[in-house]
């Protein structure tokens, strides 16, 4: 196991686990801001996942999440028909999911080097910082 | 058929099902190794086929007949959905009121469809090389295709989602898979027979009919999944049956 | 140490499964479902399976919500017209 696994497992127990716990319970708001964190973490999960096993090929996953993720946060955010009553926390979640985006992807950027590679991890981090700003906004309702 | 006796065939059958998946899970390999009599042997297959991921050349190769199989359970139970969800004498349709979204939303949803198309179509083409395929590409594009939906307006998803073409091009995807399987026929070998070129191992144009059934199964899959979320639409939003008009009849 | 991984990926699947089932309210559970399906690529990917991972990240993430929440609305539609209908008849009387 390497840093980069070991950051992956990190995420799934710091990250993923109280996402869980956030969607499991409690109001709406609260369980929708969770869904949408953990679907972004996801996303780096798969991009530590990928370069820990050494192969380039499954960043496609993060790829497919930094569009799809979004894409299903936004679904919840169209179709729930109660009122969104976001604990004010959530507020702080977004520059956190922002951050860490920034401490993954520059870190994997650094390791893999100049190329197309490279051009795809920077291209799967700006689509989630985008998708991030966008959906987090939206489910507090702004 | 006394409830006695529907217990004592039910008893028969689980017994005989205990003891056969015990059977089998006695010969199975252990659990998490990295070696496995099948997997070895298949990777041997696709390598010398020219595909690099052994995934695809098992389902569209090795396996392709299974594929057509699970193809044809996606395209029935679709045309089984449109049957269930159509719009019956007693029901009538009501134009959907627009619901605000925010021009963020809005934007980011305009920005992000074209963007979700292109790597749907990434996933479809690169289905022989890496992770994904015509499965997971098709049902990648049609989520991009609802984007309309869920970012912008329902009346803007159904500007660009003429519901004749999709059912065409679902029934063409079927149609695809089973003519392509018909050209190892005409080839002179097998049904779905991997007769073409293999190509260049590692490039777009490699694995022989791999891509083109990849391809195949994207269109079907693409169209299937919209027709299908259109009846769902339909059901949720326009269709409205005499029974559920409750202020009218009051 | 490998097997970290997939012990908490499986950890975090058993544990979604559970709290989907416990939650009674099918547009709540269909969020819950969507981490599940989240938790399920995790392990698919951890247990070297990246393309079944990818199929349940494709269906998962936004198709299967938008089917269920489309389904939930329909229902609780034909619900409220069902109970106009019947206050109606129960104000005529």
């Amino acid at each position: 196991m390497n840093w980069w696994l070991a950051g992956a497992a990190l995420l799934i127990l710091g990250g993923l686990g109280p996402c869980l716990w956030g969607a499991a319970t409690g109001g709406t708001g609260r369980r929708m801001t969770a869904q949408n964190t953990a679907t972004l973490l996801l996303c780096l999960v798969f991009l530590l996942l990928a370069q820990g096993y050494e192969r380039p090929a499954y960043t496609d996953l993060a790829l497919v999440v930094s569009v799809l993720g979004p894409a299903g946060t936004l679904v919840f955010v169209r179709l729930f028909e109660t009122p969104s009553d976001t604990p004010a926390a959530a507020r702080l979640l977004s520059p956190l999911v922002t951050a860490a985006t920034v401490a993954t992807v520059v870190p994997l950027c650094v390791a893999t080097g100049p190329g197309r590679a490279m051009a795809k991890l920077i291209v799967i981090g700006v689509l989630l910082l985008a998708g991030g700003a966008v959906t987090s906004r939206a489910v507090r309702g702004g | 058929m006394s409830r006695r006796f529907r217990l004592c065939v039910l008893a028969l059958g689980l017994l005989a099902f205990a003891a056969l998946f015990t059977a089998a899970c006695a010969e199975l390999p252990p659990f998490g190794g990295d070696r496995h009599p099948y997997g070895d042997r298949a990777v041997h297959a696709a390598l010398l086929r020219h595909t690099a991921n052994t995934v695809s050349a098992v389902n569209f190769d090795q396996r392709a007949l299974d594929t057509l199989g699970e193809e044809s359970i996606l395209f029935a139970s679709v045309l089984g959905t449109v049957v269930l969800l159509r719009q019956t004498s007693d029901e009538h349709r009501t134009v959907p009121k627009p619901s605000p979204v925010p021009d963020r939303t809005r934007r980011y949803g305009l920005l992000a469809l074209p963007v979700t198309l292109l790597i749907g179509l990434y996933v479809v083409a690169h289905g022989q090389l890496s992770p994904g395929g015509g499965f997971q590409g098709g049902v990648v594009v049609a989520t991009a295709v609802h984007l309309l939906y869920i970012a912008v307006d329902y009346r803007a998803l159904e500007r660009v989602r003429p519901l004749g073409p999709y059912e065409i091009a679902d029934a063409a995807g079927e149609a695809a898979y089973v003519l392509t399987g018909a050209g190892g026929l005409l080839a002179g070998a097998a049904y779905l027979a991997n007769v073409l070129p293999y190509g260049t191992f590692n490039t777009l144009s490699s694995g022989g009919t791999v891509p083109l059934l990849n391809a195949a199964v994207g269109v079907e899959v693409a169209a299937a999944v919209v027709v299908l979320l259109a009846r769902f639409l339909g059901q949720a939003l326009e269709i409205e049956g005499d029974e559920d008009r409750g202020e009218g009849k009051g | 140490m490998d097997d970290v991984l997939g012990g908490l990926a499986l950890l975090f699947v058993a544990a979604a499964a559970t709290a989907a089932v416990l939650n009674r309210d099918p547009a709540r559970q269909a969020l819950v479902l969507s981490l599940l399906g989240l938790g399920l690529a995790v392990l698919f990917t951890v247990l070297q399976a990246p393309d079944v991972g990818l199929s349940q990240l494709a269906v998962g993430s936004a198709i299967t919500p938008l089917m269920i929440l489309l389904t939930v609305r329909k229902v609780r539609r034909i619900g409220r017209g069902r109970q106009a209908e019947d206050d109606g008849k129960g104000r005529s009387r």
